[in-house]
């Protein structure tokens, strides 16, 4: 197809960042003779480069708590709970979808740490040790309380399975840093609900969506969809590709100066590069000793030390789900749940910050740290937690937000955000916005509207910008 | 009051266009009235209390201060206030718990609290409270500005050139049209000279039966087909060419695919829909519709209600998959009415989008929470329309009469009611084995003596209306689908909210594309009198935008580039009277596809060659004038199914259930390849195919290094490899030339070039001798079959495989 094809209404296509084609095509000059051709069409940058203002992050971790966490066994203290124990305080609103019972108090108890006193649940002792560094929005509430759409809203800022997700919003946006590797990484030891359409690149193009990474098993050459094929040796391929990008110039010659025909062989160079550099990007067999400890054993501990590989080699956006299907789905037996929960992820998570910022990555990668929703206050069957979207609890850390602070309140049982409230597409916002980017202008036309990751909505929540 | 606009809704006001506030001018006259008993203590009151708190509290989304006015109400002025928003007044004098601003800041939790970010402090809340209890008094005069709602001017509406009738146009006749044959070329070429540009000549037939094979079965020619061809005297050679792809089977495969990326078909559908075992039927019929050239208007007439036209056609049931497959979204029957309505509603919106965009290119979705912002469709006519959709039900249906079908239905119970039992005693201990062995032939009988038993369910629909009802007494007590056999008028969703609802307006066509009265969708649920308006007083647009999508597929893009939007934001033609006299004619000649096929593939314009030319090249880079044949990369489909023409392995059958993209045994046309439409699969993902959930009027190229690491090292092009190799192997002598020679042939349909024989040749040696060529006969064998398996990847991998000349 020509070059210049847009798909339903006009835009500009976009195109993939690329080396040059000379360097591209290496030892293959001998047959190209001149070769006038190459410097006649660059391919141009990143596909829209939509740098409104200064960018204070440049890549963004999310850590995913698939399942939804409880939000007052964390980081939103509710004494209120354990006097009200067993109890649906007369006047209380705490009216769910579905039927629920008394107040369930929380196990943990809070204590105030760092310099700036930040309550932190004694669940998590090691990330409390991170707390000046952490910006908690107590007041996030979101529209579903299903996982599916709840999901959907975090990821692709609608319930519909029809819209792009955020990060492929970002790569559109900014592009990548690194071209060897895929730009938007998605880590998950199994499946999370709802799975590839929550890395859609729905309506943008394809080359913006997630690479979905099972990484249960580590070896690098299973992570990345045909990153290693048959047996043979690298300079056996080398001499294949050469051959291959000669005969491709072969063709281009003949045929004089084609955007599509020179993207292709420069995706291919990339390609071969890629089985180096993606390989060595997933090898965690690079990372001391030390450093493996600092992060632990298990996925989650893996996902967060793969995560600080590939944002510092340049990958824009990374997300680690916690776990295989929801496992903060804790409908049951909440209390022995989520102290398990929680010791699984305390070490990682506080190590992943530590590394950042000794490695003085921190002030430009923004770690966003959250669930789908959060759950009840109150019980179900007995000693589980329903769902509950209309208050939860998520954090921030680095790229641009101020350490040590909380923003928002929950009301007095931690049911319902009552005070500044953040709703996802407010978060999706302050993303975008610490990205450099401005959510109302990050737009793509498509059956015949302007379409944003935050829809109609969305406020910068200026109180948290550092 | 204060509300904004459901979370759902999906709709950017592109260029910040204000709403403009409904004036409902018998209100001011209360206003008026309300006027005369303002004191001075009130407006002092007013002015040092409410003002300001409205100004912080309120203005910043309420007020001509807006960015973007939120819900359409502003609280900045008296008749503002009195007028209201999108869901009516917001204040009512005197009337504090009827009003809606008092209503909303008391955070009753309805979803619309304001403001949004927190409820105010309970002193604020009872201030303006008081307020409104007192009266409202808002000193100062009516602000201006304050206009009507629909503003939509619908006699200058119909006159933007894609609602026009349709008229022949005189092809022009430039002198120098040596070249051309047809009225195609007389419009091309006078454009042509107007921008002092050049045709090209025609392109060598080698050239032209590749591109011509697969634009037509999306199949390469076969090196016979290609050597009769370039031989061939007959001046008719190529028109002959042209008839015999036509007609082959292979024609509808390639065409069908086109039209699934427009139905958004899916193999697989959504888990919590029932299975869908058959939806390979609508695929079946629509791949059978494009080889019995069946006429457009009756392919459109089938697709949204072949069960009401005549009498029942069994054969074409499956039609209706257009709607029948339709994506849904899920429903949690424990959440409540207020939900789950807004699902059904956004289903509802699916619907309108697809066939609006599908069959008018038209973007009649965007006119769900308000009038559309570019194009003269109101928010009344998209409620018209959705309720057609809300008085259809997806279901499977047999293709066979009611009658016949009815002993099945009671067959399909009666087993359902043995297997339960059977699954009961299988579950007993010891298992009582006679009895379980009399069950299993008894359900044998059942189904053996049953007519029929085996017919399949079409993935098709029914008029039944669909109503989100909660479904006990108590408020949590959930939702349910209650399915009514008469069909249901919507109401006017407030901001696309179905839970604030507005005025009901009857099912009827969309008032731009109606010359007189819109004709009224009411017979059942309307979609007979739809498909019935879109082929009659709609019939030039819904011509233009058929012929167009036609163009496009052959040549890379379309006269008009944005294929479903024929709109204001839409792309003016390149070529309109090309476009106009070519869908005037394809109307004349019986909205015949072929028909149209051969007209463009007979034109010189279409027969160019690809070739670079630097003059024509400085004035026209894009091609937008047509002086070559735009170069076109194959999608993953022919070019998968190239890969399997070349190594002998294709499976051409037609039809019939799909195979997984990954399994080693698929060899089929990989419009056969399963497609899955909550996990496309790899292959699939990483070669632009389309998101099966949407309308895709197109398909978008990129070229990313993923797609290169499956040139690389995916299992199935190095099987192909492989089994391109064994065959060359196998069937040509023992001559590397010879052997090359045949490589191209099956791959790029031409002989290898001298310099092309001398990489291959190098290649072969170096790779065989570093594998041990010189070694023992048998190892010598196997090294040089590892250099041609490693050779033929390299080509298999080219870029002269993945374009077109």
């Amino acid at each position: 197809m020509n070059s210049n094809n847009s798909p339903d209404d006009s835009f500009p296509t976009p195109m993939l960042p690329r080396r040059s084609l000379l360097q591209a095509l290496g030892g293959g000059m001998g047959v190209l003779g001149a070769a006038p051709y190459f410097a006649s069409q660059a391919l141009g940058g990143a596909a829209s480069n939509v740098v409104h203002f200064a960018p204070r992050a440049k890549r963004v971790i999310h850590l995913f708590m698939n399942g939804g966490p409880f939000q007052a066994d964390l980081f939103d203290p509710k004494p209120l709970l354990e006097k009200y124990a067993g109890q649906r305080p007369e006047g209380a609103n705490l009216r769910t979808e579905r039927p629920t019972g008394g107040l369930l108090p929380s196990v943990a108890k809070f204590y105030q740490r760092g310099q700036s006193g930040l309550p932190v649940s004694d669940l998590l002792p090691r990330l409390g040790e991170h707390a000046d560094d952490i910006c908690v929005l107590r007041s996030m509430h979101a529209d579903n309380p299903n996982h599916g759409p709840a999901l959907m809203q975090m990821n692709n800022g609608t319930i519909l399975p029809t819209r792009p997700s955020m990060g492929s919003w970002f790569l559109y946006g900014l592009g990548t840093e690194n071209e060897n590797l895929p730009g938007y990484v998605v880590l998950c030891p199994g499946r999370p609900v709802r799975f590839a359409e929550l890395w859609t690149s729905s309506f943008l193009p394809a080359a913006y969506q997630g690479t979905y990474v099972n990484h249960a098993d580590l070896t690098p050459s299973k992570l990345i969809p045909y990153l290693q094929g048959d047996a043979k040796t690298p300079a056996a391929q080398r001499r294949q590709l050469d051959l291959m990008q000669r005969l491709n110039a072969m063709h281009l010659q003949q045929r004089g100066p084609d955007n599509a025909l020179e993207a292709r062989i420069a995706s291919l160079e990339t390609a071969f590069r890629m089985q180096s550099d993606a390989s060595e990007a997933f090898d965690l067999s690079g990372e001391t000793e030390a450093t493996k400890e600092a992060y632990g054993k298990g996925h989650y501990a893996n996902g967060c030390l793969l995560a600080r590989r590939l944002v510092e080699r340049g990958v824009r956006f990374v997300q680690v789900y916690y776990g295989n299907g929801q496992p903060w789905d804790t409908h049951s037996k909440h209390n022995d749940a989520v102290q398990n929960l929680c010791k699984d992820i305390d070490q990682p998570t506080a190590a992943l910050l530590a590394d950042l910022k000794q490695r003085g990555m921190l002030e430009d990668t923004l770690v966003v740290w959250g669930g789908e929703f959060g759950r009840t206050p109150t019980t179900e069957n007995g000693d589980g937690r329903d769902h509950n979207h209309h208050g939860f609890t998520m954090w921030l850390a680095g790229g641009g937000v101020r350490g040590g602070m909380s923003y928002g309140e929950t009301d007095e049982f931690g049911f319902r955000a009552v005070e500044n409230k953040v709703h996802v597409h407010d978060l999706h916002a302050t993303i975008l916005h610490l990205l450099g980017i401005n959510h109302e202008k990050l737009t793509f036309h498509y059956a015949g509207r302007d379409y944003r990751l935050t829809d109609v909505h969305g406020r910068v929540v200026q109180e948290i910008l550092a | 009051m204060f509300e904004s606009s459901p979370r759902a809704v999906t709709l950017v006001c592109q260029t910040g266009l204000l709403v403009l506030v409904n004036l409902w001018f018998a209100c001011t006259g209360i206003v008026c009235a309300a006027d005369q008993q303002q004191t001075a203590v009130q407006i002092e009151h007013f002015e040092k209390h409410i003002r300001p708190l409205l100004h912080k509290r309120c203005y910043s989304c309420h007020s001509e201060e807006a960015s973007v006015l939120q819900g359409g109400l502003r609280v900045d002025g008296r008749s503002h206030l009195a007028i209201g928003g999108d869901s009516g007044p917001a204040v009512i004098p005197g009337k504090p718990d009827e009003s809606l601003l008092v209503q909303s800041i008391r955070y009753l939790g309805d979803g619309y609290d304001m403001p949004p970010d927190g409820k105010l402090p309970d002193a604020e809340i009872k201030l303006l409270t008081d307020w409104v209890a007192s009266g409202a008094v808002f000193p100062g005069n009516e602000v201006a500005g304050v206009a009507a709602r629909s503003s939509i001017d619908w006699e200058e509406g119909r006159q933007f050139w894609s609602f026009q009738p349709l008229a022949r146009q005189q092809p022009p006749h430039p002198s120098e049209q040596d070249r051309s044959s047809g009225d195609i070329d007389g419009f091309v070429l006078a454009k042509l000279m107007e921008h002092g540009l050049s045709q090209s000549p025609a392109a060598d037939r080698a050239t032209l039966i590749r591109r011509v094979s697969f634009n037509l079965t999306g199949l390469p020619p076969t090196p016979d087909e290609i050597a009769r061809f370039v031989t061939d005297d007959s001046p008719r050679a190529y028109e002959n060419l042209v008839d015999g792809l036509l007609a082959s089977p292979q024609y509808g495969e390639r065409w069908g695919r086109m039209w699934l990326d427009l139905a958004r078909y899916a193999d697989t559908t959504e888990s919590w829909l029932g299975s869908t075992p058959n939806s390979h039927l609508y695929r079946d019929w629509v791949v059978r519709a494009f080889n019995q050239d069946m006429p457009y208007d009756e392919f459109v007439r089938r697709q949204l209600a072949t069960d009401s036209i005549g009498p029942e056609e069994y054969e074409h049931l499956p039609a209706l998959g257009f709607l029948g497959l339709s994506p849904t979204y899920f429903k949690e029957l424990l959440l409540p009415p207020e939900i789950i309505k807004v699902l059904v509603a956004d289903e509802w919106e699916e619907r309108v989008d697809a066939v609006s965009r599908t069959f008018l290119g038209l973007t009649v979705a965007c006119a769900r929470c308000h009038d559309h912002k570019f194009d003269p469709i109101s928010n009344e006519d998209y409620y018209a329309l959705a309720g057609v959709f809300a008085s259809t039900r997806m279901t499977d249906r047999p293709m066979i009469p009611a009658d016949q079908y009815a002993p099945v239905e009671v067959a399909k119970k009666k087993i359902a009611e043995l297997s339960e039992e059977l699954k009961k005693l299988n579950k007993q201990k010891p298992k009582p084995e006679a009895e379980i062995k009399a069950i299993e032939t008894e359900i044998a009988e059942i189904k053996s003596s049953t007519p029929n038993f085996d017919t399949p369910l079409a993935n098709a629909v029914t008029d039944e209306s669909l109503h989100v009802i909660l479904a006990g007494k108590d408020p949590q007590s959930g939702s349910k689908l209650d399915y009514r056999p008469e069909p249901q008028d919507l109401n006017i969703a407030i901001r696309g909210n179905p839970n604030k609802l507005g005025d009901l307006v009857q099912r009827r066509f969309i008032t731009v594309l109606s010359p007189e009265q819109p004709r009224p969708l009411n017979h059942g649920s309307g979609r007979k009198d739809l498909a019935d308006a879109i082929l009659d007083e709609a019939a030039p647009l819904a011509a233009r935008v058929i012929v167009n999508r036609v163009w496009l597929a052959h040549f890379g893009r379309g006269l008009v580039e944005t294929p479903s939007n024929f709109g204001r934001l839409g792309d003016a033609p390149s070529h309109p009277e090309l476009l106009e006299d070519l869908t005037a004619r394809f109307v004349e000649n019986g909205w015949s596809i072929k028909w149209l096929h051969r007209q463009i593939l007979l034109s010189h314009t279409y027969r160019q060659s690809s070739e670079y030319n630097e003059a024509n090249y400085a004035i026209d880079p894009d091609n937008r004038w047509l002086w070559r044949m735009n170069r076109k990369r194959l999608a993953i489909e022919p070019w998968r199914d190239a890969m399997l023409f070349a190594s002998g392995q294709l499976d051409s059958t037609i039809g019939g259930p799909s195979l997984a993209a990954d399994s080693d045994k698929n060899f089929r046309r990989t419009i056969y390849t399963t497609v899955h439409r909550r996990e496309v699969s790899k292959m699939l993902q990483l070669h632009d195919f389309p998101d099966p959930s949407l309308h895709s009027p197109q398909r978008m190229d990129t070229s990313t290094p993923l797609q290169g690491l499956f040139v690389l090292n995916s299992p199935f092009v190095t099987s192909r490899a492989q089994a391109l190799a064994d065959r060359l192997l196998r069937d040509i002598p023992d001559d590397t030339d010879a052997r090359v020679h045949q490589a191209y042939r099956w791959l790029f349909g031409r002989e290898a070039s001298g310099d092309e024989l001398q990489l291959a040749g190098a290649y072969l040696q170096e790779v065989a001798a570093e594998c041990g060529e010189d070694a023992p006969a048998s190892v010598a064998a196997n090294a040089s079959a590892t250099a041609w398996k490693q050779y033929l990847h390299a080509l298999l991998g080219s870029n002269e495989l993945l374009f077109v000349d």
